[in-house]
C-alpha cells in the first residue's frame, strides 16, 4: 500500500514537472523556470506560470505552450531518447500520429505509439557506419577517377593539340591545292579552246602547247603528296582514318564526247578534274577536321569537378528502365527516353550541373529536349550522386513536363561501392 | 478530368482515327465538332416555328376534375391531333402542367428517378368557367390559375399581377408520333393508326397533311448518321414573364450568372458533352443539364423546371409587356426539347428560399459530405506511382500544408481498366491506402463508365455475360472509342444494371480498395471519343428507349450507382463521396460536380464563380472548378488566386492536365508556398463553418454558395453581381480575380448592415461599394455582422486531426448590438445524423449576454471539442465577463479588448461544445 502511495506520488511529481515543461529542449528550460509569472520569449507579454502549457495560446510567438498544439506557431521538442531529438510542428501534438520516435507527442490522443527511438538509434547507426565504410572505399575510388581523369585529361589535349596540328597543315595544304586547282582548271580551258575553236574565224588551233602544260600539271601532284608524307606523317594518317571512316561518294565520270579522242584534251580534263576532287576531298577532311576540333574544344570547356573526376563518365551510356520507359542517360551528352512502344523521345541535351549550392555536382542538367503539346520543351534533371533510390524515376517525363529527378540512372549497379563513389564525389565537391 | 487530345504514345489505335481531330486543335474549342440550332434538325424545325400562330384549342368539355388532377384535351386545329394536358396543384406553391399525347403511337419517354417521389398534390378547385375558358384557384392566396381555350394558353396571376404565362406566345409545338410515309402501307399497325386517325378526326372538316422535312426521320452531321426510326418526337412551349427582367440558372454553360438574351444567336443549349477546351461566354453545351430556370424580380422569385433528358435548347429574350397600365418589361423563354414530353413544374416562390425549397421537394438536396470531402484536394493527371503518392504526401507535411484527399486518374489502372491497379506502378494499394489512413488522409481513385472490351477482364465479361450494355441501333452491344480503346457503355438506365455496378465497390471485388478510398465518375456525359459530338449514337437503346430520350440522364444514373455502391460497402454506415462531371436534376443527391476541363487563364478563374452559383441556384451545392486551370501552366500569381478563390468555393480541389509541369504548392518559391498555405489555412479554419451550411443544404435545400440577390432579393443592384458572393449568409467573399490587381471593388450589402473584414476586424457599412486594396495575399472576405461563426484553428494536417479540437467563436454584431449563429457537429462521417446523433447549437448574442442552447433537444451526441476562445467584433469594453454553465456555475474570465477595431477576446471558456452555457459581459 504504501509501495503504491509512493509511486503514485512520484507519478504525480513527474506528471507536474512534465506538464509545465512538456515539450522544451534543456537549452529553452531556463526560460520556463517556475516562478510566479512567465515572460513570453519575445518579451512581448507577461503571464501567470499556470499559463504555460494549459492550451490556451497567450503568447504571440507561441512560447507559453511548448508542450500543447494550442498556438498555430509553435513547436513540440521530441527528446527522443536513444535517437536524435527533434522539435515538430505544436499541430502535431495530440493529432493522433506519432510523429516522435519516443511517442512523447501524442500524451493525450487515441494514438498508440510504440517508443521506437532505440531501433531507430541502431540502425541509424548501422547505417553511419556502413557510410563511412563506403565512404572510405569510395575516396579510394575517387582517387583513382581523380587519376584516370587527369590521363584522360591529357590525352584529350593531346589529341587536341595534335588535330590543331593537322589543321595548320591541312590548311596549307588546301591553299596548295587551291592554286592548283586554279591552273589546271585554267589549263583544260586552253586545252578545250583549242580543240573547238571558238566560232570567230581567225583564232588557229594551240592545242599541243596545252597538252604539253597540262601533262607538266599532272605530275605535280604525286610530288607533292611524296613531300607532304616526308613532312607530315600525321596529316596523311588522320586522312585515312578520316576515308576509312567516310567512304566518300564516287562522282559519276562524266564523259565528253566531243573532246574523247584528243589525248591532249584528254589529259588537260583529267588533271582539272582530279585537281578539283582532290580539293573538295581535302576541305571536306579540314571541315570535319574543324568540326572535330570543336566538339573535342566542347568537351573539354565541360566543368567535370574540380579535379576532373567526373571525366570518366565522358562517352559512356547508362540505362534505366521505369515502367513502360526506358531511359538512356549519356553524361554530358543527352538524355533519351523509349517507349515500350518503341518511339524514341528526346528528354534534354546536357546543360549544366544544377545541384545546390552546397553540392553543385549533386544534379545534372538538361534542356532543351523535345517540346511538350501545349507546353514547354521537355527537360530533365539526372541526380548523378545518389545511391539511395534506383528506381524513382518522378514526375512524369512522358506526362511531358520536366523529368525531375531521374536518379542514379548510371549507379545501377548499386554496389556499396558505388554509393560510397557517389558520396566521395559529392563530398569531394563541397 | 481531361478530354482527348493525349499524349499521343498513350493513344494506340485511337491515333489512326482521330489523328485529324488531333491536329485541327488549337487553343480553343473546335466549334465544328458541335452542334449549332441550325445544324440540330429539331431544333431548326421549332425555331422555325414563330409566335402568334397557335394551332392549339383547349376542349373545354374534355375537362375533369379530380382530387389531385384537372385532365383536359387539346386540339392541334392544322392536323387534328389531340394532346393530353394534365394540371397538378402541389404542396408548397407549386403547379405542375404535363402534356403528352392523348394516344400516342407508342408510349413517349417520361424521366424517372429524378423526382424523389410523386409530388404530393393539393386540390384544385374551379372558381369560374365559361366557354372562353376556366378559372382555378391555387389555394388560399389571391392566386389563380386561368386556362384560356382559343388558342390555349394558361396564366398564373397573383392578384391582379399575372406571374406566368404560357403558350401566351403560340410556341407549344408538339410533334406526334407517326409512321414514315413511305413505310406506312406496309406497316402491321396500318389499321390501327387508321382507327386513331379516324377517332382523332371525328366531328372535325378537314385534316391537313403535314409535309415532311428534312432531318425529320434521319439526319447527318459529319459524318455521323443518325437513323430517326421514330421520326420527328420534338416538343416545345414557351413562357412569358411579365415584369421580369433578371432569369439564371439552366447550367451548365461558362456564361454570365445572368442569362442573356439569345436573339441572334444560338440558344442555351442543355446536352451533357466532353467539349474539349471550352470556350467562355458561349451559349454552347457543356457536361451537365439541369433545366430548371429561375426568374428574380424585387418583388417574386420563380422558377420553372422542364423535366426532360432528351437534347434541349433554351431560347430567351426580352419584349415589353403592358400589366396594370404601365409599360414593364418582359423575359421570355422557350424550350424546345427532342424527344419525351412536355413535364413543367412552376415553382411559385415567392422569395428565393421558398423557390430552393420548392425544387428541393421535387428533386432532393445536397448530400451530406463527409467533413473530409470539403476539405482540400490533390490531384493531377497523373500521381505516376506509389512512390509519387508518398512523396507528394509528405510534400504536404514537410511544407505544412493541410490536405485532406490524393486522387489518381486513369493511368492508375491496368490499361485504363477501372476497378484494377496497374500491377507495376501500384502494385501495393491497400499499402498505400493505409500509409494515408494512418495519416488520417483519404484517395480518391477515377472509376469511368466506358468498359474496355477485354475477354480477359471480369467487368467486361460479366456486364456482357448479363447483357447490361447499351445496344446499338442493330440490337448488338454498342462499342465506342474511349481511354482504353474499343469500350462498351454498361446501361446504367436499369436498375438491374445498377445494382450490380454498385456491389462491384465492395472491398472484396474491388481488389486494394479500402474503407479510405473514395469514387471520381468522369467521363460521363457519356464521352465516346468517335462518335457524334464526342458522345453517343442517338439511336443506341437502352432497352426500349433511344439514348436520344435519356442521354442528359446517363452521367446521373451513374453517379447514382456509384455512390450507392460506397454506401453499400460500408453497410449503409458510411457517407459516400462521389465526384461526378455529367450531371442532371436532382444529381446533387449523388455527390459533388466540378466544372470540367477548363485552363490555366484568368477568364476561366472569374468564370469559376458564376458556373457554381448557377449550379447551387438549381440545387447543386457541391461545385468547384480545378484550382490553377486543367489545360496549359499557370503562373505562379495565377495559381495563388486561384488557390485563394477556390478555398472559399465549395469543392476545393487542385487539377492538372498530364502535359502540364508539375505544381504542387511547394514548387513556386517560398513565398508563393507561404501564400498557398495561408489560404489552404483559412479554409481549414472555417471548416465547421462549410460542414455547418452543408449540413443545411441537406435539410432544407438552401445554396451553400449564393449570389447576393438570394439574401437581398430586393436590391436590384446585386442582380447581375457574379464577381462575388456570399457563402451561407454571413460571409462575404470577393476574390481577387485579375492580374496584377492592386484592388477590388466589393458591393456590401444591406441598407443598415455592417461587415467585417475578417482579417483586420475593420467594420464597413451596408449598401455601398467599398474598394479594398489588395496585396498578393489578400482575400477579402466580410462577416456579416449580426452573424457568429465558428472556427477551428488549431490547422492540422488534416481535417479529421482536427476532429476533436476547440472551436473559436467570431461574433459579428450588427447595428442592434445582436447577433446569431449556429454550431453543428456530428461524428463527420456516418449517417449515424439521421439517428439524430448529432449537436445542434444555437449561438446568440443580446444585450451583452451570449449563450449556447440547444436546437435540437432530441439528438444525442457527446464531442470532446470545446470553446478555446470568443472574438467580438464592433462591441465596447466591458467590465467584466461571466461564465454561467449549466450547473450554475460562475467564473470570470479574461479578456482582452482592442478599442481601435473594437475587438474584444474572451480568454478560455473551456466549456464542452455541446453544452448550455451563457456568458455575460457588463
Amino acid at each position: 500500500m504504501h509501495y503504491h502511495i509512493a509511486v503514485a506520488v512520484i507519478w504525480a511529481a513527474v506528471f507536474v514537472e512534465s506538464r509545465k515543461i512538456r515539450g522544451i529542449s534543456l537549452s529553452y528550460k531556463r526560460f520556463y523556470k517556475e516562478r510566479k509569472s512567465f515572460l513570453c520569449i519575445d518579451g512581448s507579454k507577461l503571464i501567470p506560470f499556470e499559463q504555460v502549457n494549459d492550451d490556451y495560446c497567450d503568447c504571440a510567438d507561441g512560447s507559453d505552450e511548448p508542450g500543447t498544439a494550442a498556438c498555430p506557431n509553435g513547436h513540440f521538442y521530441c527528446t527522443n531518447l536513444g535517437f536524435r531529438p527533434h522539435y515538430i510542428q505544436s499541430s502535431r501534438v495530440n493529432d493522433g500520429i506519432c510523429d516522435c520516435c519516443d511517442g512523447s507527442d501524442e500524451y493525450n490522443s487515441s494514438a498508440h505509439c510504440q517508443n521506437t527511438c532505440r531501433n531507430l538509434g541502431q540502425r541509424e547507426r548501422a547505417e553511419l557506419e556502413k557510410r563511412m565504410r563506403r565512404l572510405n572505399e569510395g575516396l579510394l575510388m575517387k582517387r583513382q577517377l581523380v587519376e584516370e581523369g587527369a590521363d584522360v585529361w591529357r590525352e584529350k589535349q593531346a589529341e587536341l593539340s595534335d588535330l590543331q596540328k593537322v589543321a595548320e597543315d591541312l590548311q596549307i595544304r588546301l591553299e596548295y591545292l587551291r592554286k592548283r586547282k586554279t591552273e589546271a582548271e585554267a589549263l583544260k580551258e586552253e586545252a578545250l579552246a583549242a580543240a573547238h575553236p571558238p566560232p570567230p574565224p581567225g583564232q588557229g588551233p594551240r592545242s599541243p602547247i596545252r597538252a604539253e602544260i597540262s601533262l607538266e600539271g599532272h605530275e605535280q601532284p604525286m610530288q607533292d603528296t611524296d613531300i607532304l608524307i616526308d613532312t607530315d606523317t600525321r596529316l596523311q594518317q588522320w586522312m585515312d582514318s578520316a576515308e576509312q571512316r567516310e567512304e566518300s561518294p564516287k562522282e559519276p565520270e562524266v564523259k565528253d564526247a566531243g573532246t574523247e579522242d584528243d589525248p591532249d584534251v584528254k589529259a588537260a580534263v583529267e588533271a582539272a578534274k582530279s585537281a578539283v576532287a582532290d580539293l573538295k576531298k581535302s576541305e571536306e577532311a579540314y571541315q570535319r577536321l574543324q568540326m572535330e576540333i570543336r566538339e573535342l574544344e566542347d568537351r573539354l570547356a565541360i566543368d567535370y569537378g574540380p579535379e576532373r573526376e567526373f571525366l570518366f563518365l565522358l562517352g559512356r551510356c547508362f540505362q534505366i528502365t521505369a515502367y513502360e520507359y526506358a531511359y538512356t542517360i549519356c553524361p554530358f551528352n543527352q538524355v533519351t527516353q523509349k517507349s515500350q512502344a518503341g518511339t524514341e523521345v528526346l528528354l534534354g541535351k546536357w546543360d549544366a550541373w544544377g545541384g545546390p549550392p552546397e553540392n553543385p555536382y549533386g544534379m545534372m542538367k538538361y534542356d532543351r529536349g523535345e517540346p511538350c503539346w501545349q507546353g514547354p520543351t521537355r527537360s530533365t534533371h539526372a541526380s548523378s550522386l545518389s545511391c539511395e533510390v534506383q528506381k524513382r524515376v518522378q514526375s512524369s517525363a512522358r506526362a511531358c513536363a520536366s523529368l525531375e529527378n531521374l536518379v542514379a540512372a548510371f549507379w545501377s549497379g548499386t554496389s556499396d561501392l558505388w554509393c560510397g563513389l557517389g558520396r566521395a564525389l559529392g563530398e569531394g565537391a563541397q | 478530368m481531361r478530354n482527348m487530345a493525349a499524349p499521343i504514345d498513350r493513344m494506340g489505335l485511337l491515333l489512326l482515327t482521330l489523328l485529324p481531330v488531333l491536329f485541327s486543335i488549337s487553343d480553343a474549342v473546335d466549334r465544328s465538332n458541335f452542334k449549332t440550332c441550325e445544324q440540330s434538325a429539331f431544333c431548326k424545325r421549332q425555331r422555325d416555328v414563330k409566335p402568334g400562330q397557335s394551332p392549339y384549342r383547349a376542349l373545354l368539355e374534355t375537362l375533369e376534375l379530380s382530387d389531385t388532377r384537372l385532365t383536359l384535351q387539346l386540339i392541334n386545329d392544322n392536323n387534328k391531333v389531340r394532346l393530353l394536358l394534365e394540371l397538378y396543384r402541389l404542396q408548397g406553391n407549386m403547379t405542375r402542367v404535363k402534356i403528352n399525347e392523348l394516344k400516342p403511337l407508342k408510349p413517349r419517354y417520361e424521366v424517372p428517378d429524378v423526382l424523389v417521389k410523386d409530388p404530393p398534390t393539393e386540390p384544385l378547385s374551379v372558381l369560374n368557367r365559361d366557354e372562353n375558358g376556366v378559372v382555378l384557384s391555387l389555394g388560399a392566396d389571391s392566386q389563380r390559375l386561368i386556362i384560356s381555350a382559343r388558342p390555349f394558353r394558361l396564366d398564373i396571376v397573383d392578384g391582379p399581377n399575372v406571374l406566368l404565362s404560357i403558350n401566351s406566345r403560340g410556341l407549344l409545338v408538339f410533334e406526334h408520333l407517326r409512321l414514315r410515309k413511305d413505310t406506312k402501307s406496309e406497316t402491321d399497325t396500318e389499321q390501327d393508326v387508321e382507327q386513331n386517325v379516324a377517332e382523332k378526326g371525328e366531328g372535325e372538316e378537314e385534316v391537313k397533311e403535314e409535309e415532311d422535312q428534312p432531318g425529320m426521320w434521319e439526319e447527318t452531321f459529319k459524318s455521323h448518321s443518325d437513323s430517326k426510326p421514330n421520326g420527328p418526337t420534338s416538343i416545345s412551349l414557351d413562357f412569358s414573364f411579365p415584369g421580369v427582367e433578371h432569369v439564371y440558372g439552366i447550367p451548365e454553360h461558362a456564361d454570365t450568372l445572368k442569362l442573356k438574351s439569345t436573339e441572334g444567336g444560338d440558344p442555351y443549349r442543355l446536352y451533357n458533352l466532353d467539349v474539349f477546351q471550352y470556350e467562355l461566354h458561349n451559349p454552347m453545351a457543356l457536361y451537365g443539364a439541369v433545366p430548371v430556370l429561375l426568374s428574380h424580380t424585387t418583388d417574386r422569385t420563380m422558377g420553372v423546371f422542364w423535366l426532360n433528358a432528351a437534347e434541349t435548347w433554351v431560347d430567351i429574350s426580352s419584349s415589353a409587356s403592358v400589366q396594370g397600365g404601365s409599360e414593364k418589361s418582359q423575359t421570355d423563354v422557350r424550350w424546345i426539347s427532342e424527344s419525351g414530353i412536355i413535364d413543367v413544374f412552376v415553382m411559385l416562390g415567392p422569395r428565393p428560399t421558398d423557390v430552393f425549397s420548392q425544387y428541393a421537394s421535387l428533386t432532393g438536396t445536397q448530400s451530406f459530405p463527409p467533413l473530409a470531402a470539403l476539405a482540400y484536394h490533390q490531384c493531377r493527371w497523373n500521381y505516376n506511382d506509389q512512390e509519387d503518392v508518398k512523396a507528394v504526401d509528405d510534400g504536404f507535411d514537410e511544407h505544412d500544408i493541410p490536405y485532406d484527399f490524393i486522387w489518381l486518374d486513369i493511368e492508375h489502372t491496368d490499361g485504363k481498366r477501372y476497378f484494377t491497379w496497374d500491377p507495376l506502378k501500384f502494385s501495393q494499394p491497400r499499402e498505400m491506402l493505409q500509409n494515408l489512413k494512418d495519416k488520417k488522409r483519404k484517395m480518391v481513385t477515377i472509376v469511368d463508365p466506358h468498359i474496355k472490351v477485354d475477354s480477359g477482364y471480369k467487368i467486361h465479361k460479366e456486364i456482357s455475360s448479363k447483357g447490361f450494355y447499351i445496344k446499338n441501333k442493330d440490337g448488338g452491344d454498342y462499342e465506342g472509342w474511349c481511354w482504353p480503346g474499343n469500350a462498351g457503355y454498361p446501361d446504367f438506365t436499369k436498375p438491374e444494371m445498377r445494382a450490380w455496378w454498385a456491389s462491384m465497390f465492395a472491398y472484396d471485388q474491388y481488389e486494394g480498395s479500402m474503407e479510405n478510398l473514395y469514387t471520381w465518375n468522369d467521363m460521363n456525359e457519356p464521352s465516346v471519343f468517335n462518335g457524334p459530338e464526342v458522345t453517343m449514337h442517338k439511336d443506341a437503346l437502352h432497352g426500349v428507349w433511344e439514348h436520344r430520350d435519356v442521354h442528359n440522364l446517363y452521367g446521373f444514373y451513374v453517379q447514382m450507382a456509384t455512390a450507392q455502391g460506397l454506401i453499400q460497402r460500408s453497410g449503409g454506415v458510411e457517407r459516400p463521396f462521389v465526384l461526378t462531371r455529367a450531371f442532371f436534376a436532382g444529381s446533387q443527391r449523388y455527390g459533388a460536380v466540378w466544372t470540367g476541363d477548363n485552363a490555366a487563364e484568368w477568364g476561366h478563374l472569374k468564370m469559376s464563380i458564376p458556373m457554381c452559383l448557377s449550379l447551387g441556384l438549381v440545387g447543386i451545392s457541391f461545385c468547384g472548378a480545378d484550382v490553377g486551370g486543367f489545360f496549359k501552366s499557370p503562373n505562379p500569381e495565377l495559381l495563388v488566386r486561384w488557390y485563394q478563390a477556390g478555398a472559399y468555393q465549395p469543392f476545393f480541389r487542385a487539377h492538372a492536365h498530364l502535359d502540364t509541369p508539375r505544381r504542387e504548392p511547394w514548387l513556386f518559391g517560398p513565398e508563393n508556398t507561404a501564400l498557398i498555405r495561408e489560404a489552404v489555412r483559412q479554409r481549414y479554419t472555417l471548416l465547421p463553418y462549410w460542414y455547418q451550411l452543408f449540413y443545411h443544404a441537406h435539410r432544407t435545400g438552401q445554396p451553400v454558395m449564393r449570389p447576393l440577390w438570394v439574401e437581398y432579393p430586393e436590391n436590384a443592384a446585386t442582380f447581375a453581381i457574379e464577381d462575388e458572393f456570399l457563402l451561407g449568409k454571413d460571409l462575404l467573399v470577393h476574390p481577387v480575380t485579375d492580374e496584377g490587381s492592386r484592388g477590388v471593388t466589393a458591393h456590401l450589402p444591406g441598407e443598415g448592415e455592417v461587415w467585417y473584414d475578417v482579417h483586420t476586424y475593420k467594420k464597413h457599412q451596408g449598401n455601398q461599394n467599398l474598394y479594398i486594396p489588395v496585396t498578393m495575399n489578400s482575400i477579402p472576405v466580410f462577416q456579416r455582422g449580426g452573424s457568429i461563426i465558428s472556427r477551428k484553428e488549431r490547422v492540422r494536417r488534416s481535417s479529421l486531426c482536427m476532429q476533436d479540437d476547440p472551436y473559436t467563436l467570431y461574433v459579428a454584431v450588427n447595428a442592434q448590438g445582436t447577433a446569431e449563429g449556429e454550431l453543428y457537429i456530428d461524428d463527420g462521417h456516418t449517417f449515424n445524423y439521421e439517428k439524430q446523433q448529432f449537436i445542434h447549437r444555437r449561438l446568440t448574442f443580446a444585450e451583452g449576454e451570449l449563450s449556447s442552447s440547444n436546437l435540437s433537444p432530441d439528438s444525442q451526441f457527446s464531442t470532446a471539442s470545446w470553446i478555446e476562445k470568443v472574438v467580438f467584433m464592433g462591441v465596447t469594453k466591458p467590465n467584466a465577463a461571466t461564465l454561467r454553465t449549466a450547473g450554475g456555475l460562475e467564473s470570470a474570465l479574461e479578456f482582452e479588448f482592442e478599442p481601435a477595431t473594437e475587438l474584444l477576446s474572451l480568454r478560455k471558456p473551456g466549456v464542452n461544445a455541446g453544452a448550455d452555457w451563457t456568458i455575460q459581459l457588463r
